[in-house]
């Protein structure tokens, strides 16, 4: 461990400062970039290999009271995938279990050892941040955040029907804070108090729902509105309504549509691209969605790849795992969390010989490779709900490498694959730059992170360092060094230190008249104390959020 | 030690004395001392009783100081030829989470109460799943509570006043009027005496009556049905009421009477959700053992009974504290918690007990603590694994994670020292 350090003759993949594959020097100093060294600086040789900034996942599921729900139903599968601890020089290294769920100190050390260094939870109760916090606490090495789920929390929906817009993005503001999250998430809306009250399809974003008469357009206007006049450094986070069923790309373009003009994510998008439904077979919608998305600058996205596989279904929209549970067969859990969320689990298994998984497996492909700015369509597979985040270097291949792409696609089950762009054959390969935008720079500039990212001098230095391989997963499945806030975390392809972390949150200002209401609101409805709801702050500074950001 | 009043009243104290985890309890302090916990049940009251609790940290039969204490506790347990970890109760997550580092190092096996009296429901969850609420979706949204052979009153005084039936909600205003109390009363276990429904049946007939129910509910025809026709009156309760929940007391005092009961009541459950919405939500006694179950299972991937002999978690459901004692399979155990009433005897065994009133069991080493949620804070889990903050209402003994982490660390420096 040093505190500074020069990586020399690297290839260096930086898109956010215009470096494309050029060697050149990067330099380390008390943990962040700097522009230069003196000449005894300690140096690190990459010769011959790549240098990218450390990758981040904008959306994935590791630390939640859902999470943990996942992790305690797959003894089966995590029996098959024990986790010894790592030779650590400075920390007192933990054991676990792998699987689709890994344990805490498994998933930060897998991440680390993939080369990603900051991770977001994208799917937190607010009643459960707590829980978030404690297994982010045990979570080594990756710096994390979440995003606090909204859309179907009833006082939200009270204030959405009652037109009071101000006093919704107070109330977003004061729970962003208490629960000590990054962003706003926005699951099904409406549709998960609609499960509750046992009516389950949303049929289009205009269907009034509940006792309110609330829309999911006037919930989505509401949070994209409210997260934007916060000047959060990520805008509201949505996924949705109808995920999973076919037809479903008309509810996702209606929504992105609502949304015209604003700044909004929509998350794992293929999930909600395909076509079909009322009686005629599911069918690819990814054409349409990413023509849309192509031609909306405002709109971003992350794709939610399906790997053929092994995969764990996890999500606030109970709705939808309630389907899966009935038309598969499978285990099931399903917890209502008072009056703010869901959560539903099914273990499953996407497979080649299956139709519909396959047609999943295209829509994902088709969506990163129809994608005509990669800034704005980023990597996720919604881990585990696609596949595990640890097939990332697969999907890298399929992506940069059409001739294995093509090898796999015959592989797979075609039937609901007539007049898809991918079965009529698509050409393009991604380059290594292409690669260094979805997988950090992209991720960093959607999630407002100035110093991730990019290797620029003020950057936080979190470095991945590839050795090359004919086989591309091979090279981004071992990154021969990672470092992380300037200290080697990976060395010689070793994990070999695990430093402290950041909690990456924001706490942006309200008008306090919003808590007399609130008060009152938990005097008649709550089960916990307003006093005993928000978490101790963390640690860390919040991100900087509003003007002065 | 932190800072604590030794005066005054201290609001919104959770208490742990059963897993409802009420957390509205108004500490009075006088002198350092409890003098009232008020809004506390009887069961609280006696829980949170005057605050005082031992204070020692004893070797052997002599009084040392706490550093001695956990030398001596790090050279039994790094000698130990097998180590059983043991989360005992009253002690926060902050404190589990320290003790599942301590079992890792060691090598040990780790296995808390949950291993006595739920094991059948979490290896049934992990078969079938599970459909759960939290409770506050019950007490907003149930208009039909089943009490299944219990009555809440008894060792979960509050939860009928704080959850269901009586509390109004968003989608029951009128509380207990706008709800449907159904008691099914199993054997002697009798659920609350002002039930709107009551149906009762022969404990030996238990999985039958839930079997007939779910022929019924698939709208099947049933040869015989058990019990006096009250089984097809409440297939239709359940079917015309918009949510259900059905209640059980997962941990009666010790082992279920019917350890199948959990699988098939969710199996119900899970059916039900087919026509109305349902839940099937454990009651589960206090001291954060919910806490416990998910500590292990984020730090390991299972809720209980963790064996770190190869390097790694090892699930070994059949092994528990109570048959590896029972069966010599370990020479050294650490209590994390309150030694007094955990299931096996220490007799034999090299023993180190870190937790409250320590002192007072029969251990080789003993770390007196304060107690979670009385003389220290942190989080626990109620009984629907939601998090809550805990307060310390009165200064106590050092407290239970900083110990613990203390012994994790002499423990850690001595293994990395020999590797």
């Amino acid at each position: 461990m040093t505190d500074r350090l020069r990586i020399t003759g690297g290839a260096v993949y930086d898109p956010a400062n215009g470096v494309d594959g050029d060697v050149r020097d990067v330099c380390v100093e008390d943990g962040r970039i700097v522009s230069s060294l003196p000449g005894d600086a300690p140096r690190l040789d990459a010769h011959g290999m790549v240098v990218m900034p450390g990758g981040i996942d904008i959306h994935a599921h590791i630390a939640s009271s859902s999470v943990n729900q996942a992790r305690r139903i797959l003894s089966d599968e995590r029996t098959a995938d024990p986790a010894s601890p790592p030779a650590l020089l400075d920390a007192i290294a933990r054991s676990g279990s792998g699987g689709t769920v890994p344990t805490t100190f498994t998933t930060g050390y897998r991440y680390a050892g993939l080369g990603y260094t900051t991770v977001f939870d994208a799917a937190v109760a607010p009643v459960g941040a707590r829980d978030t916090h404690a297994q982010l606490d045990d979570t080594p090495i990756i710096d994390a955040g979440f995003y606090v789920l909204m859309g179907n929390d009833a006082y939200l929906l009270e204030q959405v029907a009652a037109g009071e817009r101000d006093r919704a993005r107070d109330y977003a503001a004061w729970l962003l804070g208490a629960t000590g999250a990054y962003a706003i998430k926005c699951v099904n809306p409406g549709g998960i108090e609609s499960w509750k009250r046992n009516v389950r399809a949303v049929r289009s974003i205009d269907d009034a729902l509940g006792m309110q008469g609330v829309t999911p357009r006037a919930i989505m206007e509401t949070l994209a509105d409210a997260a934007n006049a916060l000047a959060l450094p990520h805008p509201v986070h949505i996924h949705c309504n109808n995920l999973g069923v076919a037809g479903n790309v008309t509810t996702t373009l209606d929504s992105m549509g609502a949304l015209s003009g604003r700044r909004a994510h929509f998350t794992h998008v293929q999930f909600h691209a395909y076509a079909g439904g009322n009686g005629k077979p599911w069918a690819s919608g990814a054409k349409a969605l990413i023509a849309y998305i192509n031609a909306h600058p405002e709109v971003t996205a992350d794709v939610g790849q399906v790997m053929l596989g092994p995969a764990t279904t996890v999500t606030a929209d109970g709705a939808v795992e309630y389907l899966l549970h009935a038309s598969s067969g499978r285990r099931w859990v399903n917890v209502d969390v008072e009056l703010e969320t869901g959560c539903g689990i099914v273990p499953y298994e996407y497979r080649d010989a299956a139709a519909v998984a396959s047609l999943q497996w295209v829509v994902g492909l088709e969506l990163f490779l129809l994608s005509a700015d990669p800034w704005r369509v980023v990597l996720s597979t919604d881990h585990p709900n696609g596949g595990a985040f640890t097939s990332y270097p697969e999907l890298i291949r399929l992506l940069m490498d059409r001739a294995y792409r093509d090898e796999r696609l015959r592989g797979v089950n075609h039937k609901l694959l007539a007049g898809s762009a991918l079965a009529d054959g698509l050409a393009r390969e991604y380059t290594l730059r292409e690669i260094a935008i979805i997988t950090r720079a992209g991720p960093a500039r959607l999630l407002g992170l100035a110093d991730k990212g990019h290797l620029g001098a003020g950057a936080a230095a979190d470095i991945t360092i590839y050795a090359r391989d004919a086989d591309v997963a091979v090279m981004f499945a071992t990154p021969r060094y990672v470092i992380k806030a300037g200290v080697l975390v990976v060395e010689e392809g070793q994990l070999r230190r695990a430093p402290p972390t950041r909690r990456l949150h924001v706490r942006p200002a309200y008008d306090d008249a919003v808590m007399r209401d609130l008060s009152a609101w938990f005097d008649r409805y709550a089960t916990i104390a307003l006093a005993n709801y928000p978490v101790s702050p963390p640690r860390d500074a919040p991100v900087p959020v509003g003007a002065g950001a | 030690m932190s800072q604590m009043p030794v005066g005054g009243l201290v609001e919104h104290v959770t208490c742990l004395g059963c897993g409802c985890s009420c957390d509205d309890i108004a500490v009075a302090v006088r002198d350092g001392r409890i003098a009232e916990a008020r809004g506390a049940c009887a069961l609280g009251v006696s829980w949170f009783g005057d605050g005082r609790v031992p204070a020692i940290a004893r070797a052997r039969e002599s009084t040392v100081t706490l550093d001695a204490a956990l030398d001596a506790a790090a050279t039994i347990l790094d000698q130990a030829r097998r180590v059983l970890v043991f989360l005992a109760l009253d002690v926060s997550c902050e404190t589990q989470r320290a003790a599942v580092e301590v079992a890792d190092t060691l090598h040990a096996v780790i296995d808390g109460v949950s291993s006595s009296t739920v094991a059948a429901a979490v290896l049934a969850a992990q078969r079938r799943g599970r459909v759960s609420a939290t409770l506050g979706e019950i007490r907003n949204r149930a208009d039909c509570v089943v009490f299944w052979g219990t009555d809440p009153a008894a060792r979960y005084p509050r939860y009928s006043s704080r959850y269901a039936p009586e509390p109004a909600g968003l989608f029951v205003p009128d509380g207990r009027r706008s709800r449907r109390l159904v008691s099914v009363d199993v054997g002697d276990a009798r659920g609350p005496a002002d039930a709107d429904t009551r149906i009762r049946v022969r404990a030996d007939q238990e999985l039958d009556a839930i079997a007939a129910l779910r022929v019924m509910l698939a709208g099947r025809s049933l040869g015989s049905v058990p019990g006096d026709g009250g089984l097809a009156e409440l297939v239709r309760t359940l079917t015309a009421s918009h949510y259900v929940v059905i209640v059980y007391d997962a941990e009666p005092g010790g082992l279920p009477p019917e350890p199948a009961r959990a699988e098939s009541l969710t199996a119900l459950g899970q059916q039900l959700n087919a026509v109305t919405r349902a839940c099937v939500t454990p009651l589960r006694a206090g001291g954060n053992r919910v806490g416990a179950e998910s500590v292990l299972t984020w730090q390991t991937g299972y809720p209980m009974t963790v064996d770190f002999s190869r390097g790694h978690p090892r699930f070994r459901p059949d092994d528990g504290a109570r048959a590896l004692v029972a069966a010599g399979a370990v020479d050294a155990v650490l209590v994390v918690g309150r030694a007094l009433g955990i299931p096996f005897a220490l007799d034999g065994l090299r023993s180190v007990a870190i937790g409250p009133a320590a002192s007072e069991a029969p251990c080789e080493v003993a770390v007196d603590t304060g107690v979670a949620g009385i003389h220290e804070g942190g989080t626990a889990f109620r009984m629907d694994d939601v998090p809550l903050p805990l307060r310390a209402p009165v200064p106590g003994p050092p407290v239970a994670a900083d110990v613990v982490r203390s012994l994790a660390q002499r423990i850690g420096t001595r293994r990395t020292r020999r590797s």
